[in-house]
């Protein structure tokens, strides 16, 4: 008994001191060996949030991604963005099936053409042809104008709102139309991806041959961030430089520390589902001026619906009740939705959020949907099927005022045929006397 | 047909004169060749249709809302309408020959079953 008292503690234990992500704790390192040294801040920065780095060579078997069908690490950070040649397991197939399973990948691009590139055009990322990193020669500084110093946008739900300018040198990415792509960092205005050694004829084909424009300004990222439907999230880096201890000691122009310390640390912790993490813990639905949910709700009744959303919290590694989403809505859905209405925050009550309407006088198999995608946070789907049918025989309104004259009619009617029944037999027994006093005669 | 001959002059003079006097003279033929029990039945049959014709106006006119009220106030003056006159027809001392299986006291059952059933209907429909 007591030792499954110490174990239950220890366990509880360890669960407070590695609760750093939603979703677990191991991330597999993919770098060169020689390229480890270079990361020894960033690395370093992982093991004291509480993660557990393993290892491995680009060309190692060891140790694998996934072991008997499931998942080996929670987190996949690729570093060795130049590598030409992974082990067998590591493909473009084989991580698009991580990121399906509710895996999180870190990726870094390069200026080479490598299997990452390819998997790239899997995210809708368009990325420029080999060679071309992005190039800019504002502001005016001694470094190459390779290496440039990025200033954060101004809102952002992932980095840190004092985030210092950050050193970067890579690629610009473009970024397609899919839904779930979204730019973390992106590119100064006056930047642009060329190539200082020979001319841009390489560049204006490749441009003209994807019909998405040059590499350039604003449009462009050098970080994006893609929330999978699984819930697993995938960052694109233009460049893994920006990670490396050589960059991050590097002082920002006036003076300033760089921000690239906190930038890696901001990217891990939306790539290792610490932020912007929802759930919604349950949903429950019932009559106005009721509290037990129906199977089956009639027609133009009074439905009240609520959701209970949690936000899972890195510092405590719990999930708190959430009142901060102010545009989630709620669809009640045969097919089309019939109704969307706004689903509020509860004031006085925290994580909940409810609403109530009347239902459609249609009768079906409705769904309460709640499908709250926003870019960056983890997505909510919640589908409640509940049927919806005509009133009962005896539950449509009764004695109504407008159909008294239907009412008298009908009751006129059988009084009238009783009252003529009468008359009639009263008059045959008289009759039939009269017709035997006829015979009679 | 006494009426018959007095008719000629007066269609030769107008024709309103003549349809007030075919009017005229088909009232008083109905009321002279009727049986009082015939009228009994006929007075029973206008206010059946006068009772319609009142639902159906304030149907039309003022609102369908509860449209199975109005359906089943409807058809019980319809339906009472229809019974009444097969009975009239059956009990027609006139129409003897065609109706020899039916006595007038069989025909008043038949009349009296269906509208009961009707009025089981109509009642159970008015909501």
């Amino acid at each position: 008994m007591f030792s499954f008292f110490a174990v239950f503690f220890l366990a509880a234990l360890s669960t407070l001191v590695h609760a750093k992500s939603s979703n677990g704790n191991s991330v597999l390192i993919i770098a060169a060996d020689a390229q480890r040294d270079e990361f020894s801040t960033f690395f370093a920065d992982l093991k004291e949030e509480g993660y557990e780095l393993s290892f491995r060579e680009p060309k190692a078997d060891k140790p694998a991604l996934v072991e008997y069908d499931v998942p080996a690490f929670s987190h996949v950070v690729i570093l060795a963005s130049e590598s030409k040649i992974f082990a067998k397991d590591i493909t473009p197939q084989s991580l698009v099936e991580l990121v399906s399973g509710g895996t999180n990948l870190l990726l870094g691009l390069s200026q080479k053409q490598t299997p990452l590139s390819s998997l790239a055009a899997e995210f809708s990322l368009i990325l420029p042809p080999p060679g071309t990193p992005l190039l800019s020669f504002f502001p005016e500084r001694k470094e190459a104008p390779s290496l440039i110093p990025i200033t954060p946008p101004a809102s952002s739900h992932i980095l840190s709102a004092d985030l210092g300018p950050v050193w970067f040198s890579g690629i610009p990415i473009a970024l397609g139309n899919n839904p779930l792509l979204f730019p973390i960092l992106p590119a100064p205005a006056e930047s642009f991806g060329g190539d200082l050694n020979s001319g841009a004829d390489a560049l204006v084909d490749a441009s003209e041959k994807t019909g998405e424009g040059l590499w350039a300004g604003s449009s462009v990222s050098v970080a994006a961030g893609f929330q999978a439907l699984s819930g697993a999230r995938v960052t694109w880096l233009g460049g893994v430089d920006m990670l490396k201890d050589e960059l991050i000691k590097k002082t920002a122009s006036r003076g300033v520390r760089s921000g690239n310390q906190q930038f890696g640390r901001d990217i891990t912790a939306w790539t290792f589902q610490e932020n912007l993490v929802l759930r919604i813990d349950s949903t429950e639905h019932h009559l106005v001026n009721a509290s037990e949910a129906l199977e089956s709700y009639t027609t133009n009744d009074n439905i009240v619906f609520s959701a209970h959303i949690s936000h899972f919290n890195p510092r405590s590694g719990k999930w708190n009740p959430y009142s901060g989403i102010q545009d989630m809505q709620l669809e009640f859905t045969m097919l089309d939705p019939h109704i969307r209405i706004p689903l509020p925050p509860v004031p006085g009550s925290l994580g909940k959020y409810s609403t109530s309407f009347r239902a459609p006088d249609r009768h079906g198999v409705f769904k309460f949907v709640v499908d709250y995608k926003r870019k960056g946070w983890t997505h909510l789907q919640s589908s409640t099927t509940v049927s919806l049918v005509p009133p009962r025989h005896d539950g449509y309104p009764r004695f109504l005022s407008a159909a008294w004259p239907f009412y008298v009619g009908a009751i006129s009617t059988s009084v009238a045929f009783f009252a003529f029944s009468a008359a009639w037999l009263a008059g045959d027994s008289r009759e039939g006397k009269k017709a035997k006093g006829a015979k009679a005669q | 047909m006494p009426p018959k001959p007095a008719a000629p002059p007066a269609s030769a003079s107008s024709a309103p004169a003549q349809s007030t006097s075919a009017v005229q003279t088909l009232w008083k033929a109905y009321n002279d060749q009727t049986s009082n029990r015939l009228k009994f039945i006929d007075s029973f049959l206008v206010f059946l249709m006068l009772s319609g014709i009142v639902q159906f106006l304030y149907c039309v006119l003022v609102t369908t809302y509860p449209y199975n009220a109005f359906l089943a106030g409807f058809s019980s003056t319809v339906g009472q309408f229809v019974l009444t006159a097969s009975l009239r027809s059956q009990v027609n001392p006139e129409n003897k020959n065609e109706y020899k299986e039916v006595s007038p006291e069989r025909a008043f059952a038949d009349f009296a079953l269906g509208s009961i059933v009707l009025h089981f209907f109509v009642f159970n429909f008015l909501g």
